[in-house]
């Protein structure tokens, strides 16, 4: 009896190891990207506007250079945000799961690091939606489907124009809310 | 909080400032005097009130014969700098250099190309080799201390600035307003950035394009991005560090000093090498609880940790120019421009493709000051790249240090008879002007010719390379290149060679018996341990 304890004891332990140090790779995913990173934000926007299923363009932020402001240097972080109101409305219309709207809008990261060379980070939709329930699920599941399509890269395509700023925004504050269909 | 309470904290909170800044200035290691500022005005002259300034100039020449008449000697003292000769001597080789004598990586050579080229001369008419260099009354006294912001030469105008109201480029629509050279020769004074840069950061036809650590960001840079020349701090202009003495700048980038020795001294002190960072900082710059890293300095250079990027901003520098694919049409047949996803250019029928990229993570080299450079004329292997420019020193060399480099890639057409560079002749509106007709052979024809080398008939493209050493765009030192950065396998230093560097480099064999005896004592020490306990409570 005792040898089946210890056994399971050893098991939850390792699993609980394994998960523990896998966590951020399992939720987080980095790709790296082959062309610059100005180069992989156009070219992941022009792919989220292509995809369909109501996907919109929310923003472009750079919070390197709030660092920038406050004097300090950073490699250049570049966050895309976009959103779909096919998948956002019903996470939204449920009291349930609204909480998850702090997750929204989708993110995409591009970043240069010390190597020289762009990366893609991205949030593993998929594997998130599974803890929040079945219908959270689903529709993370296709946000995880789309998600693969926004970096998949045509390179015999000419790089699209970078879009700057928030589209569709008019101001700031509550004001910006009104873009990207979100 | 009671009255009496709060003055006696504001007096201890001002006697706790004084005593630190007091400790910080102690712990501060030994530097120069601070420069004046830049902005501060100092002339004793308003050259509003003098008669000669107040007429209606038509041309520069003009104004500079005005000048003349008080600055006698100013014009001579120009005429012997590179500013004017475009031309500079390696005093070690002596190899004539110099953008008179050497073929870049990008517009590669003015000759034939004069008209669009001297917008960045010191002077008034070079538009071929007929120029005469000793006319006083041509160099260009305007360019470098206009204050005004509005005198401006265009390419195609062999040096003059725009006397009349000019579209530019042609068919754009954008206006350049013609120079009103009375109030500019009224109102001048010492070089500011915007005369430096009005060069100098858009060197290679483009902003940001030539040196990867100038670009038009300096024009106003904050912290962030130059510690000294920041706006709202040290506010240096160019000519803080590259002061001048008889109109010799000090700094080249033909002549650099790679490894300046010794204390700081007074900035501004016409020496050898007062645009060093030594000449106020010293080769001990850093206080003594990190005196560490001053035993760095005889092998790292201190822009290498100081310059973590360079090209720090939106604007970019182009890491690549590739003439192979100039006179390729748009689909239309005619020619045709692209930029890149951030705006900048990318392709031009004219000019071949760019590839830009902003915060750029050097090239680390050894580095001695020394740079042969590839002159006119010059044999070349086409089966490799051609080095634009060699870059001297090693391991071995006490003047060596490591540097960061820029180091800009490119595509340029050859003689593959002769096993030349060409010149080739771009700029224009005659039959010959590869950016007017589309045609190679034309156009380095033409070029040749003008330059008096041999041309076979028959051209291609080789690779070539050229390497800057990075000096500007120094950041705060808080984002210096950390430890880790250099000293790991994978670090910033892992292509280096010929020196040992601690977390990069080690001996198996060493590490392994280092290891097996710190394994062995501990192993020891625990036995040792074991059996003191075990017999203790035996004897207890």
């Amino acid at each position: 009896m005792l040898k089946v304890i210890g056994g399971f004891v050893a098991g939850v332990v390792v699993v609980g190891v394994l998960a523990y140090s896998l966590m951020s790779s399992l939720m987080f995913r980095e790709v790296p990207s082959p062309f610059g990173v100005e180069e992989t934000v156009a070219r992941i926007q022009q792919n989220i506007q292509n995809v369909g299923n109501g996907w919109a363009l929310s923003g472009l932020r750079n919070p390197g250079k709030a660092v920038e402001a406050a004097g300090g240097n950073t490699l250049p972080v570049m966050m895309i945000e976009a959103c779909s109101t096919k998948y956002s409305a019903p996470i939204l219309q449920d009291d349930d799961v609204r909480f998850l709207s702090i997750l929204m809008p989708c993110k995409v990261s591009v970043y240069k690091k010390n190597d020289g060379k762009t990366y893609i980070g991205l949030m593993n939709a998929g594997l998130m939606g599974k803890m929040f329930g079945p219908k959270v699920g689903e529709i993370m599941g296709h946000v995880a489907e789309d998600q693969a399509k926004f970096i998949q890269f045509d390179a015999s395509k000419p790089a699209p124009e970078m879009i700057k700023g928030t589209p569709g925004a008019t101001g700031g504050g509550s004001g910006a809310s009104a873009a990207g269909g979100c | 909080m009671l009255p009496i309470y709060r003055t006696v904290l504001s007096a201890l909170a001002v006697f706790a400032m004084l005593t630190a800044s007091a400790f910080a200035a102690q712990a501060k290691p030994e530097a120069a005097p601070a420069a004046p500022s830049a902005s501060k005005k100092v002339s004793t002259a308003d050259h509003h009130k003098f008669k000669e300034l107040q007429k209606n100039f038509r041309t520069g020449p003009e104004v500079t014969a005005a000048c003349l008449i008080c600055h006698t000697e100013a014009a001579k003292q120009v005429q012997h700098t590179k500013h004017w000769t475009w031309e500079s001597t390696d005093p070690k080789t002596g190899q004539k250099r110099g953008k008179k004598n050497i073929i870049n990586n990008y517009c590669t050579n003015p000759t034939s190309n004069e008209k669009d080229c001297m917008a960045c001369h010191a002077g008034y008419g070079w538009k071929d080799s007929s120029f005469d260099f000793k006319v006083e009354k041509n160099v260009d006294c305007l360019v470098c201390h206009d204050t005004t912001g509005t005198y401006r030469k265009l390419p195609g105008d062999a040096g003059h600035p725009v006397y009349k109201r000019t579209e530019f480029p042609k068919g754009s629509g954008k206006i350049v307003e013609a120079v009103d050279l009375r109030k500019v020769a009224q109102s001048i004074g010492k070089p500011g950035r915007t005369n430096c840069g009005a060069c100098h950061f858009f060197g290679g036809g483009a902003n940001g394009a030539k040196h990867g650590d100038l670009s038009s960001s300096l024009q106003h840079p904050s912290r962030y991005l130059d510690v000294h020349m920041d706006e709202k701090g040290l506010n240096f202009s160019c000519a803080t560090c590259h002061s001048t003495s008889s109109h010799q700048v000090s700094g080249s980038r033909y002549n650099i000093s790679a490894a300046v020795k010794g204390a700081p001294h007074i900035r501004g002190k016409a020496d050898d090498s007062p645009a060093a960072c030594q000449s106020c900082h010293g080769n001990k710059p850093h206080p003594q609880r990190m005196a560490r890293l001053n035993q760095h300095t005889d092998k790292i250079a201190c822009q290498t940790c100081h310059i973590p990027e360079f090209a720090r901003d939106d604007i970019g520098t182009e890491r690549s120019w590739d003439w192979s694919t100039a006179t390729t049409m748009g689909p239309d047949g005619k020619p045709m421009v692209r930029k890149d996803s951030a705006g900048r250019r990318a392709f031009d029928s004219k000019k071949g493709t760019w590839v830009w990229e902003s915060y750029v993570i050097p090239e680390y080299r050894w580095f001695n000051g020394q740079s042969r450079f590839q002159v006119i004329g010059d044999k070349i292997d086409p089966t490799k790249v051609v080095k634009i420019n060699e870059v001297g020193g090693g391991p071995n060399d006490p003047e060596s240090r490591i540097w960061p480099t820029n180091v800009h890639r490119g595509k340029q057409p050859y003689d593959k008879v002769n096993l030349t560079l060409t010149l080739q002749h771009t700029g224009g509106e005659d039959d010959t002007a590869l950016w007017h007709n589309y045609d190679w052979q034309k156009a380095i024809k033409a070029g040749m010719k003008a330059g008096g080398l041999p041309y076979s008939g028959e051209y291609g493209f080789v690779e070539t390379e050229q390497t800057w050493p990075i000096t500007h765009m120094v950041a705060p030192k808080d984002d210096a290149l950390r430890c880790e950065q250099c000293h790991s396998k994978n670090g910033r230093l892992k292509d280096i060679q010929g020196v040992y560097l601690p977390s990069r480099d080690g001996n198996k064999v060493l590490d392994t018996l280092g290891w097996t005896l710190a394994l062995l004592t501990l192993i020891g020490v625990l036995v040792h341990g074991g059996i003191r306990i075990l017999t203790a409570k035996k004897e207890g």
